[in-house]
C-alpha cells in the first residue's frame, strides 16, 4: 500500500528514493507493530499524512526545476527564498481565481466541506473507539477469559476452576477474578442500591488498580478460608454516594446485610474491565448460594499475559488446562473450556464491524464528492483554455500551469476542509447523541483531538491532490495551439475522463443506496418481530434479597407473596407478577435438560434450556398465550409435585407427534418434574435471536434470592414506579428496588442500534445521491453547451425539438445504464460486507436493488433533463452565430 | 558544480541541521539518520519518510550531502540502503550555522534571556 502512496511523487524522485523511503517505512512499521495495534494505526495515519505532504513539496520543487530549466539555460542559484515567493504567488493567483468564480467556489467548496466534515466527524469516533487505546499500562495484554461448554462460548467460569488456571498456568503474568452484582445498601434513610464488584485482590494487578486513600486488599482477604469483610470505594462513588467524606477509611458499610470495613478509595477515573463498580467486595462474600462451588457458573476473569506471550498462546495454555480438569473432575467439567478473548476485541468487537461500514460509507461520499470537484474543474479548465493560453503564450512552461491549477485545488479543498471542521463539529455532537449509548466509551471522549484535526488536514490535503490531479495533468499536456483555438480544448480524453467520472459517481451512488436500502428492510423485518408477549403499559423492575436476612426458601417465598398481593392493591395495576429473568433485562439462565422416555445422550449434547421460575398469572401479565394445559397454580410450591410449563419451541422439538401435557422432564440433577402447560414462545435476549427452547418452573418450587417485577397497568407504565416501590417497602422498609422501565423501552432499544446505523447509511446514500445527480447533470449541460453550434445546425437542418431532446437524452441514458450495470456489481460487493447487519433479508435481494436502480435512475434522468430541454430550445441563429 | 558562498545557505531549517549534525560522526543511512534524531532530540523531532528524503534530496542539490561510493559499504546490509556523509562544504556551513547560533545564544544570555547550563 506504501508503494501505491508513493507514486503520488514525481517519477525521478520515486525512481531515486522510493526503495529507502520502502525500507524506512517498514521499519517504522514493524517497530510499531511490537508496540501493539494502536501504536500501529498511529503510525500508519502518520506515515500517510508524511507521504502526502511530502510528495506535494516534492512536486512543487520539481515542477519549479523544471520550469526554470525551460525559462533559460543558465542554471543560477535558486534561492530558498524564491522558492517561497513563487508558492506565494501561486497562492494568491489561486485565491483570486477562485474569488473570481464565487458560484463555483462555494458549490465545490460546500461539497467538498459535506464530505470532509462528515469523514472527520466519524473518524473522530473511529479514533476514541478502536485506535485510541484502553486506559491501563500495556493494554494489549490485557484479556478475559470467559468458560465454554461444548460449543456455547461467552460462558461464565467456574471459581475453582480459576483458581486451577491460575495455579498452573505458564503464559499469564497475573490472573484475577471479578463478578459484578447489585449489592444493597442499608443503614441510611432509605435503602440504597449500589453496584458492587466482588473481586480477587489479584485483580487489582492485573488492571495496575491506584489509590487515592488507604490500601488494595490482601490475597488473604480475598480467600474463601481466610475472607476479612473488608471493602474499597470507587472515587467516583465516594464523591457522588458519601460526598467526598474526608474520613471514611476505617469506617463500616453495610452491604447486603454484613458490615464491611471500608480500607482504600480508588484513584479517580480508575477504569476497570466492563465497567467501574461503587464498591469493590472481596469475592469470598459471593452472596449466591453455592456460587463458588465447583460445576458452578457464574464468575469472570481477567488476566494479563506475560510479555511477548499472545493470545493464541495463552489460549492453547488454558485449553490444555482445562482438558486436564476435564479428567480430574469428570462429572462437573465435561466438556468444559477457557476462551482467551482480548479486552480490546471483547470492548470493541461488537462495533467494529458498524463503524467500518459506516466509515465506508462516508468515504464513499468524499470519493464522489472528489469526482464531482474534479469534473467542475474540468470543465472550467476548458473554459479557462483562453486565459492559460495566454498564460502559456508569455511563457509560463506546461509544468508551471499544471502546479498553479494543483495550487487551486489544494486552496480549494483546504477550504474545504475548514468549513468541513464547522461541519464535523456539528456532526459529531448529533453523533454522540445518536449512537453514544452503543458505544463502549464515555460520549466525552469522543472529540476533535490533534490526531483527528490531522487527519481532517491529510484528507483535505489528499483530497485536493486527487481531484486537482486530472485539470493539472489535463493542462499541462494541452499543446499551445490547441489552447488557441479554443473550441478544440475539450478533446475525446477529457470527454471520456468526465464521463467515467460520472459513471463512477453514479455506481457508487447505487452500491450505497442499495446497501442503506438492505439496511432498512433488515429494520423493518426486525420491528414486524413478535417478541410473543404485549410490551404495553407494562412496567418492569428488579431487586436482590441480602442473603443474610432472607436466609431460607420459606422467608423468601414468604416475602414475595405478600409483595404480589402489595402490588395488586395498587389502584392502577390491572395484574402483576414475579419472574426471575423478564424478556430483554439480558439476565436468564440455560440448563442441560434430560427428558423422561428418551435414550440417554452424552455430556455435553443435551438439550438446553432456557428455565426461568415464575409466579401464578406471570402469563396473563404478560398476555403470553396458554397453548395447552394451565398456568401454574398456588398450590405449586415446595413439597407439592415438581411441574414445569414449557413453550411451544420445546413441545415441537421433543414431543413432535404426541401431546406434552403428563411427560416429565429433569433440570441439572433436580428431581422430575411433571409439564402442565404448554406457551407461545417469546424472544428473551433480543429480538433477532433464534427461537430459544423454554420451560417456566414456579417460584414458589424454587425461591432465589433475585427477581423482577413485571406489572400490566391501566394507564401509562412509568406512572406506577412510585406506588410500585412504596408497596414493597411496605413489605420490607429495608430493600431497594431498581431499574424500573416500560417494557416498551427495552423493545425500542433493541432495534436504536439497527436504527442509527440505517439512518447514518441512508443519509450518506442520499448525499452521495444528489452529489451524483449534480454531477451527471453539470457534465451533461457543459457536453451540451459545446455542441451548441452542431445542435443550431440540426435545429436549422428541421430537427424537432422531440429529436434534440431524445438525442441528449440518449447520451444520458447510455452514462447511466453503464453506471447501472457497474454499481449493481459493486453492490454485490458491499452486501457481502454487510451480511452480518442483514436481518430477515438476502444480501442480494432482488427487490431492494430493483428500487434503488429506479430510485438512481429517476434522479439521475431528471437531472439530464434540463439540459436537454435547454438544448432543444437552442435558437439556431444563435447557435450560429457564436462561433 | 562550483561552490558557492556558504552564508547564502543560512539560517538553516530545523531538519537540515539535524541531518548535518546527525552526520557529523560519520556516514549513515537514511533510517539510521532519522533514529539518530530522534535519540538526540529526545522524540522532539520525529520526522517520516516524506520529509527525510525532501530534505536530502534539497541537501544533496545544494552540495551539503553526498552519497558514499558503492564500495565502502558492508557486505551483508540491505542493498536498498544507501549511505550519506557531509560534504566538506557542507561541514562549513554547519559551523557556520553553529557560530551563529552561539552568537543568538550569546545575545540571549547578555540580556538574561538563558540561564546559564554551564556549558560553553
Amino acid at each position: 500500500m506504501y508503494l501505491a502512496l508513493l507514486a503520488l511523487y514525481p517519477r525521478a524522485f520515486r525512481v531515486r528514493f522510493g526503495d529507502e523511503m520502502l525500507d524506512f517505512a517498514q521499519r517504522r512499521i514493524s517497530a510499531a507493530r511490537r508496540a501493539g495495534v494502536a501504536a500501529c494505526t498511529r503510525e500508519t495515519i502518520g506515515l500517510f499524512a508524511d507521504v502526502v505532504t511530502g510528495a506535494s513539496r516534492q512536486w512543487i520543487d520539481t515542477l519549479r526545476e523544471r520550469r526554470r530549466l525551460a525559462r533559460d539555460n543558465t542554471v543560477t542559484d535558486a534561492l530558498p527564498r524564491e522558492n517561497m515567493d513563487i508558492i506565494i504567488q501561486d497562492l494568491r493567483f489561486a485565491l483570486r481565481a477562485l474569488a473570481r468564480r464565487p458560484a463555483f467556489t462555494t458549490v465545490a467548496a460546500l461539497t467538498l466541506a459535506l464530505g470532509i466534515g462528515a469523514n472527520t466527524a466519524i473518524f473522530s469516533v473511529v479514533d476514541a473507539v478502536l485506535i485510541r487505546p484502553l486506559p491501563y499500562n500495556d493494554p494489549d495484554q490485557l484479556a478475559l477469559v470467559w468458560g465454554t461448554q461444548g460449543p456455547q462460548g461467552n460462558q461464565g467460569v467456574v471459581y475453582p476452576d480459576y483458581l486451577d488456571w491460575r495455579a498452573r498456568n505458564h503464559t499469564f503474568a497475573e490472573m484475577g477474578a471479578l463478578r459484578g452484582q447489585s449489592v444493597n445498601l442499608t443503614g441510611g434513610d432509605t435503602p440504597d442500591r449500589l453496584i458492587g464488584s466482588f473481586v480477587s485482590a489479584s485483580l487489582f494487578r492485573v488492571v495496575n488498580t491506584k489509590m487515592s486513600q488507604g490500601r488494595l486488599f490482601t490475597d488473604d482477604e480475598t480467600t474463601v478460608a481466610t475472607k476479612a469483610p473488608v471493602a474499597i470505594l470507587q472515587y467516583e462513588a465516594w464523591v457522588s454516594r458519601f460526598g467526598s467524606k474526608p474520613d471514611m477509611l476505617g469506617k463500616t458499610m453495610v452491604v447486603n446485610g454484613t458490615a464491611f470495613t471500608i480500607v482504600g478509595i480508588t484513584a479517580p477515573n480508575t477504569p476497570m474491565p466492563l465497567g467501574a463498580p461503587d464498591v469493590y467486595l472481596p469475592i469470598a462474600y459471593y452472596p449466591n448460594a453455592h456460587g463458588l462451588d465447583r460445576g458452578v457458573r457464574g464468575i469472570l476473569v481477567a488476566g494479563r499475559l506475560k510479555p511477548g506471550v499472545t493470545m493464541a498462546a495463552a489460549q492453547r495454555d488454558l485449553s490444555a488446562i482445562a482438558k486436564q480438569l476435564e479428567r480430574e473432575y469428570p462429572a462437573t467439567n465435561a466438556a468444559t473450556g477457557a476462551e482467551v478473548v482480548s479486552l480490546k476485541e471483547q470492548m470493541v468487537g461488537r462495533v467494529r464491524e458498524s463503524l467500518l461500514i459506516i466509515l465506508g460509507a462516508v468515504a464513499v461520499v468524499l470519493l464522489i464528492a472528489c469526482a464531482n470537484v474534479a469534473n467542475l474543474q474540468l470543465a472550467r479548465g476548458a473554459t479557462r483554455a483562453r486565459e492559460l493560453s495566454v498564460r502559456a503564450a508569455l511563457g509560463a512552461g506546461r509544468a508551471r500551469i499544471a502546479q498553479q491549477l494543483l495550487t487551486e485545488s489544494v486552496v480549494l479543498s483546504v477550504i474545504g476542509g475548514v468549513a468541513g471542521l464547522a461541519v464535523a463539529v456539528g456532526l459529531t455532537k448529533a453523533l454522540v447523541a445518536l449512537i453514544g449509548p452503543q458505544l463502549p466509551v464515555e460520549p466525552s471522549d469522543i472529540r476533535l483531538d490533534v490526531p483527528v484535526l490531522l487527519f481532517a488536514l491529510a484528507i483535505s490535503v489528499g483530497t485536493g491532490i486527487l481531484f486537482g490531479l486530472a485539470p493539472a495533468w489535463q493542462a499541462s499536456r494541452a499543446n499551445l495551439n490547441d489552447m488557441l483555438r479554443s473550441r478544440m480544448s475539450g478533446g475525446l480524453s477529457s470527454v471520456m475522463t468526465r464521463n467515467t467520472l460520472v459513471i463512477v459517481q453514479l455506481a457508487l451512488s447505487l452500491a450505497l443506496l442499495a446497501s442503506a436500502g438492505l439496511l432498512t428492510r433488515s429494520l423493518m423485518a426486525l420491528q414486524r418481530v413478535d417478541p410473543g408477549f404485549d410490551g404495553t403499559n407494562l412496567l418492569t423492575a428488579q431487586f436482590r434479597l441480602p442473603p443474610a436476612k432472607y436466609d431460607s426458601p420459606d422467608k423468601i417465598w414468604a416475602m414475595f407473596e405478600r409483595t404480589i398481593a402489595e402490588l395488586r392493591a395498587i389502584p392502577g395495576v390491572e395484574s402483576a407478577a414475579l419472574v426471575r429473568a423478564s424478556p430483554l433485562s439480558q439476565n436468564g439462565e440455560s440448563y442441560s435438560v434430560t427428558i423422561d422416555g428418551k435414550p440417554p445422550v452424552k455430556a455435553g449434547d443435551a438439550p438446553q434450556m432456557l428455565v426461568n421460575s415464575v409466579t401464578p398469572g406471570y402469563f396473563s401479565t404478560m398476555r403470553i398465550p396458554v397453548l395447552l394445559g394451565h398456568d401454574i397454580a398456588a398450590t405449586d410450591r415446595t413439597g407439592a409435585p415438581g411441574v414445569i410449563v414449557v413453550n411451544k419451541s420445546f413441545a415441537d422439538a421433543t414431543w413432535p407427534k404426541e401431546s406434552p401435557l403428563g411427560k416429565r422432564i429433569k433440570i441439572g440433577d433436580e428431581d422430575w418434574r411433571t409439564v402442565i402447560g404448554v406457551v407461545g414462545d417469546t424472544k428473551h435476549f433480543t429480538l433477532n435471536e433464534q427461537q430459544l427452547l423454554q420451560g417456566y418452573i414456579p417460584h414458589a418450587q424454587r425461591p432465589q434470592i433475585f427477581t423482577s417485577i413485571v406489572v400490566r397497568a391501566r394507564g401509562n407504565a412509568l406512572d406506577l414506579v412510585k406506588p410500585v416501590r412504596e408497596a414493597i417497602w411496605r413489605v420490607d422498609r429495608d430493600q431497594p428496588v431498581w431499574r424500573f422501565k416500560a417494557m416498551q423501552q427495552d423493545l425500542d432499544a433493541v432495534v436504536a442500534s439497527k436504527k442509527s446505523m440505517m439512518w447514518l447509511t441512508g443519509l450518506f446514500a442520499v448525499v452521495a445521491l444528489l452529489v451524483a445527480a449534480v454531477g451527471i447533470y453539470g457534465v451533461l449541460s457543459y457536453t451540451m453547451s459545446q455542441r451548441t453550434q452542431e445542435v443550431g445546425i440540426r435545429i436549422a437542418l428541421g430537427a424537432e425539438t422531440r429529436d434534440v431532446r431524445r438525442m441528449v437524452l440518449g447520451e444520458g441514458m447510455r452514462l447511466i445504464g453503464f453506471a447501472v450495470f457497474v454499481g449493481l456489481l459493486t453492490s454485490l460487493g458491499a452486501a457481502r460486507l454487510l451480511r452480518n447487519q442483514l436481518y430477515g433479508v438476502a444480501p442480494n435481494d432482488l427487490a431492494t436493488f430493483g428500487a434503488v436502480t429506479v430510485v438512481l435512475s429517476g434522479v439521475a434522468m431528471l437531472a439530464c433533463y434540463i439540459p436537454a430541454r435547454r438544448a432543444s430550445r437552442v435558437d439556431p441563429m444563435v447557435a450560429l452565430r457564436s462561433e | 558544480m562550483s561552490q558557492t558562498d556558504p552564508r547564502s545557505q543560512l539560517p538553516l531549517t530545523a531538519v537540515v541541521l539535524h541531518i548535518l549534525l546527525a552526520l557529523a560522526d560519520g556516514e549513515r543511512h537514511g533510517y539510521a539518520i532519522a533514529q539518530e534524531i530522534e535519540d538526540t532530540t529526545e522524540g522532539q523531532i520525529r520526522m517520516g519518510p516524506g520529509t527525510l528524503y525532501g530534505s536530502i534530496q534539497r541537501m544533496l542539490g545544494a552540495a551539503l550531502i553526498e552519497e558514499t561510493p558503492q564500495r565502502r559499504r558492508a557486505a551483508d546490509d540491505d542493498e536498498r540502503r544507501r549511505y550519506y556523509r557531509t560534504t566538506s562544504f557542507g561541514r562549513r556551513v554547519l559551523e557556520l550555522e553553529l557560530q551563529r547560533l552561539a552568537q543568538v545564544v550569546r545575545v540571549a544570555r547578555r540580556k538574561r534571556l538563558v540561564r546559564d547550563p554551564g556549558v560553553a
